[in-house]
């Protein structure tokens, strides 16, 4: 089926709970979060789409990427003369997000689903008892962006280690200095290591083996 | 031009030919001379250098490879490179039995736990090699790879750096063969072969801007 269809369908089953049309290289929907679950079924379920496979599954961070420019990632303003980076000290406030490629080896064809989330309430309902491999996906999402899916057998970090605060791919994550005693932070030979006038190598001691 | 080796067209005093054959590296004087008082020293300086001799012709790496280093690092101790004319292709599966650790890659704050306890499951006498900008100083993930330990020197000791984005097998064989000059111990600077200096000194030089 070509994408405009599988839209009307899907508004057609769903009603207000297709949002909007996305027209970009991923043809697909924009969903309620709440609804999410019952849209995935609709496209497994459903003989004309039959969407067997999930060929992927990403935790999005939309903050700086809205049509009105609401929110900013942080950015690094210069370079103290400790060579720590400044960085802008605004916190991220735009939506979070769930993105579901889907693909039909019955009918070849294939179709995304969209979820946005508010930052502070960022919780989606899992589809991993309609897709066993979104476990994981879901998983890496939690871990990475820190979207919480309800309902998932077994939501821990998968790439991080247990007990990693906060979420490292977040725009307005910063970096921690340590990890169990090892340090995180490098040691910069200038302040600005950019700069190459600032850059003084370490010389050779005299006499060390050749 | 400050040259950094002596040439000397006289041998100095003492100087014996067939003795400077028999050994391949040169003994310095104030233990010559400790030598020819005390016999003991003489033995048990002997022996250290043959333990040492032995242990350098035969330094077992362990089986630790991290990143797309340690493809280079396999391909060192394939049949092209076979980092085992060096006496270093025992690639041990078992920390226990080995006595190199080459960190070829990046290492991770995970990793580094991880890290630590194979290198202390390792029995003395044990070395290592930073393989790559990874190892030696967090390479590209020095400014945001926040899961990164910018040089495994903060875990480790380290011996030798090996620097390289990988590297390539060549020069883990040449960073191989300086560790096993550490383990001899050899003293003094490195003085290239007389035909290598001459044929360096015909290639045109540009010298490079000041401040680079």
């Amino acid at each position: 089926m070509e994408p405009n269809a599988i839209h009307d369908l899907l508004c057609a089953k769903l009603g207000e709970a297709a949002l909007e049309y996305v027209d970009s290289y991923e043809k697909g929907t924009v969903i309620a979060a709440a609804k999410i679950a019952e849209a995935a079924t609709l496209l497994r379920d459903e003989p004309e789409l039959h969407f067997e496979q999930l060929m992927c599954l990403s935790g999005v961070d939309w903050d700086g990427h809205d049509a009105e420019g609401k929110g900013k990632s942080v950015a690094i303003l210069g370079y103290t003369e400790e060579g720590k980076p400044e960085l802008s000290d605004r916190v991220g406030d735009g939506d979070l997000g769930v993105f579901y490629a889907c693909y039909s080896h019955r009918h070849g064809h294939k179709y995304s689903l969209f979820v946005r989330v508010p930052r502070d309430a960022a919780e989606v309902p899992t589809v991993s008892h309609l897709w066993p491999t979104a476990a994981w996906h879901e998983r890496e999402a939690y871990d990475l962006v820190g979207i919480t899916f309800t309902g998932h057998p077994d939501l821990r970090r998968i790439l991080l280690e247990d007990g990693w605060e906060g979420h490292p791919l977040r725009k307005d994550y910063q970096m921690p200095a340590q990890w169990q005693g090892v340090p995180l932070e490098g040691r910069s030979y200038a302040a600005n290591p950019f700069n190459e006038a600032d850059v003084v190598l370490p010389t050779k001691p005299e006499g060390g083996q050749g | 031009m400050k040259k950094d080796y002596v040439e000397s067209t006289t041998p100095p005093e003492g100087y014996d030919p067939q003795r400077e054959q028999m050994l391949d590296f040169k003994v310095e004087e104030d233990l010559d001379k400790l030598c020819e008082t005390d016999s003991k020293n003489f033995i048990l300086t002997t022996v250290d250098e043959l333990f040492n001799w032995a242990r350098l012709s035969s330094v077992w790496p362990v089986t630790f490879g991290l990143a797309c280093c340690a493809i280079e690092m396999m391909a060192a101790s394939a049949t092209r490179y076979d980092i085992d004319r060096f006496g270093a292709g025992a690639f041990r599966a078992t920390p226990r039995q080995a006595d190199l650790m080459i960190v070829s890659g990046t290492v991770t704050a995970k990793m580094a736990s991880r890290l630590k306890r194979i290198y202390d499951q390792m029995p003395e006498p044990k070395w290592v090699v930073a393989m790559g900008s990874c190892a030696i100083g967090g390479g590209p993930y020095f400014k945001y790879g926040y899961h990164v330990v910018k040089g495994v020197d903060f875990i480790v000791p380290v011996d030798v750096y090996i620097p390289g984005c990988p590297p390539r097998p060549e020069v883990l064989l040449d960073g191989l063969m300086r560790l096993q000059d550490k383990i001899r111990g050899r003293k003094g600077k490195f003085v290239q072969p007389k035909w290598v200096q001459d044929y360096a000194s015909k290639i045109p030089y540009v010298k490079p801007e000041k401040g680079r």
